[in-house]
């Protein structure tokens, strides 16, 4: 705020005043916002950590359970298989509030399926085969836990570094500039008032010679 | 030719076999292989009788996909060629046991229908190993529907089971219950034609006994370890030295250490009882799955020692025959676990520990 365009008329005095008040209040919000977003923060970044862990461990198992049945069973007997798949998994996203964010809220139905209802008989395959469809639906839940943990993440992380640059916003350049106005304005009618003094005291003196 | 007909036709098949089974390939050279690496193993498989497989194939399919599914198509050949020199009796009853191949193409042309796939992803999953060649299949897959596929199976042995299971699939919503049905019916069609007078079937009889007893007790253990309570007598084949009441009763039993007790005592095939301790003796749960995984290839091997001993003490019957299907079943399969395990880099004893050698 360039000194220039300031009034320093008192009503103006009592604008900047206001506004500083204000700007204090919204700091003080904001910082406490911020505070709540980097704890919030941390309690999902450590939920990531996990869920992120067991995403590489079920990825690795279930790499590890088709290298399994493709040197077993074979890929072809793998693929006969596979189109006995007649549902697929459903996701459905929903909005959650954290401390005024939205994230997502993921659930996923028809992931896993109990042994006799993936659609392929007993008779016709091997066990190996069970293994790798649990291994799958299991990362398939994985996969979907952690979209949401890490999108929840993501998105409070953008809205930390908001938050932040607003609250330096207020506390660097906002209420700095609002108080150097506000002493600028207060000096200004100080030194107006001493003037005026001056003034009638150099008309009463006059007047009295 | 001329002499399967005659009044000798096992000892001219039993022999032809029997010399097609010297080709097959051997334990040294599989563990040659195991020391080799990929591309050198997919070069010495183009080197043998694959190589007519591969060239066919090398248009439309690359690497080991093309490697696969070459193998799979020269185990159909060899298998077609087998039934075009048995004589009536012995390619009935041969026809019977290979019957398990066409019930996994029709199953999978039917599922590959439903799925709306096209025909030629499901053509790269036939195996035409049994009665149903290539040309019938082929034209099962050019049909638009499921009806008129299973229509077109009139002639086929396990129609009528096919037609009436095939209509409650709409009910049931999968074809899982067709498939053990039909499972099922294969074995009881099997049993039929064992006992049906030909030389060796009564031993054959104890083959497929063991067979069903395989099968029985993995999908008990299967069904168990999945958590599932349900009623298993629909998953249970009947034939074998357990009944389906008994495997039933079995599987009621909650605890694990009961069941296993239980199991043990209920036994009739020594056989099993190192399998049995071993999965007993598992300490975690995901310990007693990798062992009944591992176990699958272990019984295997229990089936075919029985298999080549058998066809020793029986030279001129239908032991060898069977005995070089499934052999030749076993190359395929060997060089797949090679090859695939090769490409997933697994440790070289656990594609050992896969091999049925």
């Amino acid at each position: 705020m360039a000194m220039q365009d300031i009034k320093p008329t008192r009503s103006e005095l009592i604008n900047i005043k206001r506004k500083i008040k204000l700007s204090e209040r919204g700091y003080n919000i904001l910082k406490m916002k911020r505070d709540g977003l980097i704890l919030e923060f941390f309690g999902v970044l450590d939920e990531a950590k996990n869920t992120r862990g067991e995403l590489q461990k079920k990825y690795q198992l279930a790499k590890e359970m088709i290298a399994l049945s493709n040197t077993i069973e074979g890929t072809i007997s793998l693929k006969a298989a596979a189109f006995s798949v007649k549902e697929t998994p459903e996701i459905s996203v929903k909005p959650k509030n954290v401390m005024g964010v939205v994230v997502p809220e993921i659930t996923s139905k028809k992931v896993r399926k109990q042994l006799l209802e993936r659609g392929y008989g007993l008779l016709g395959t091997s066990p190996v085969l069970d293994e790798t469809a649990n291994a799958y639906e299991s990362l398939v839940d994985s996969v979907v836990r952690s979209a949401e943990i890490e999108t929840t993440m993501k998105k409070l992380l953008d809205e930390i570094e908001s938050t932040k640059r607003r609250v330096n916003a207020l506390e660097y350049r906002v209420i700095p500039e609002l108080t150097e106005a506000r002493d600028f304005i207060k000096m200004r009618l100080d030194e107006m008032e001493r003037e005026e003094l001056f003034r009638l005291k150099k008309i009463k003196a006059r007047t009295a010679a | 030719m001329t002499a399967t007909f005659g009044p000798s036709p096992y000892i001219y098949v039993c022999t032809r076999l029997r010399v097609r089974k010297k080709k097959l390939i051997l334990r040294e050279e599989y563990m040659r292989m195991l020391h080799m690496g990929l591309p050198e193993i997919t070069r010495l498989i183009q080197e043998t009788e694959y190589k007519r497989e591969i060239d066919e194939l090398s248009t439309s399919f690359s690497g080991i996909n093309l490697l696969e599914l070459a193998l799979s198509w020269n185990l159909a050949k060899s298998y077609q060629n087998v039934l075009k020199i048995l004589p009536a009796g012995l390619k009935e009853m041969t026809s019977s046991y290979l019957r398990r191949w066409d019930i996994q193409n029709v199953l999978t042309i039917l599922r590959g229908k439903e799925q709306k796939l096209k025909p030629g992803r499901i053509k790269e999953v036939l195996i035409p190993a049994g009665e149903l060649d290539r040309t019938f299949l082929d034209r099962l897959i050019a049909m638009d529907s499921n009806d008129e596929i299973v229509e077109a199976l009139k002639g086929w042995r396990l129609f009528r089971t096919l037609e009436s299971e095939y209509q409650k699939v709409p009910e049931v919503g999968s074809f899982a219950q067709m498939e053990n049905v039909l499972y099922r019916q294969f074995y009881a069609e099997i049993i039929r034609d064992a006992e049906s007078g030909i030389k060796g079937g009564k031993e054959f009889l104890d083959f497929i006994q063991l067979d069903i007893d395989i099968r029985n007790l993995q999908n008990l253990l299967r069904i168990r370890l999945q958590g599932e309570r349900a009623e298993i007598s629909d998953y249970m084949i009947p034939g074998g030295s357990f009944t389906v009441e008994e495997l039933s009763g079995l599987n009621k039993i909650e605890e694990r250490g009961e069941f296993y007790e239980r199991l043990e005592k209920s036994l009739k095939n020594r056989a099993f009882i190192g399998f049995v301790e071993r999965l007993k003796s598992s300490e975690t749960k995901a310990e007693e799955e990798r062992r009944l995984e591992e176990s699958q290839v272990a019984l295997t091997r229990i089936q075919l020692a029985q298999m080549e001993r058998m066809s020793k003490m029986h030279p001129f019957s239908i032991w060898p025959i069977l005995a070089y299907l499934e052999l030749k079943k076993f190359e395929i399969y060997n060089l797949r676990a090679i090859t695939r395990g090769k490409e997933a880099n697994l440790p070289m004893e656990r594609i050992r520990n896969y091999l049925v050698i």
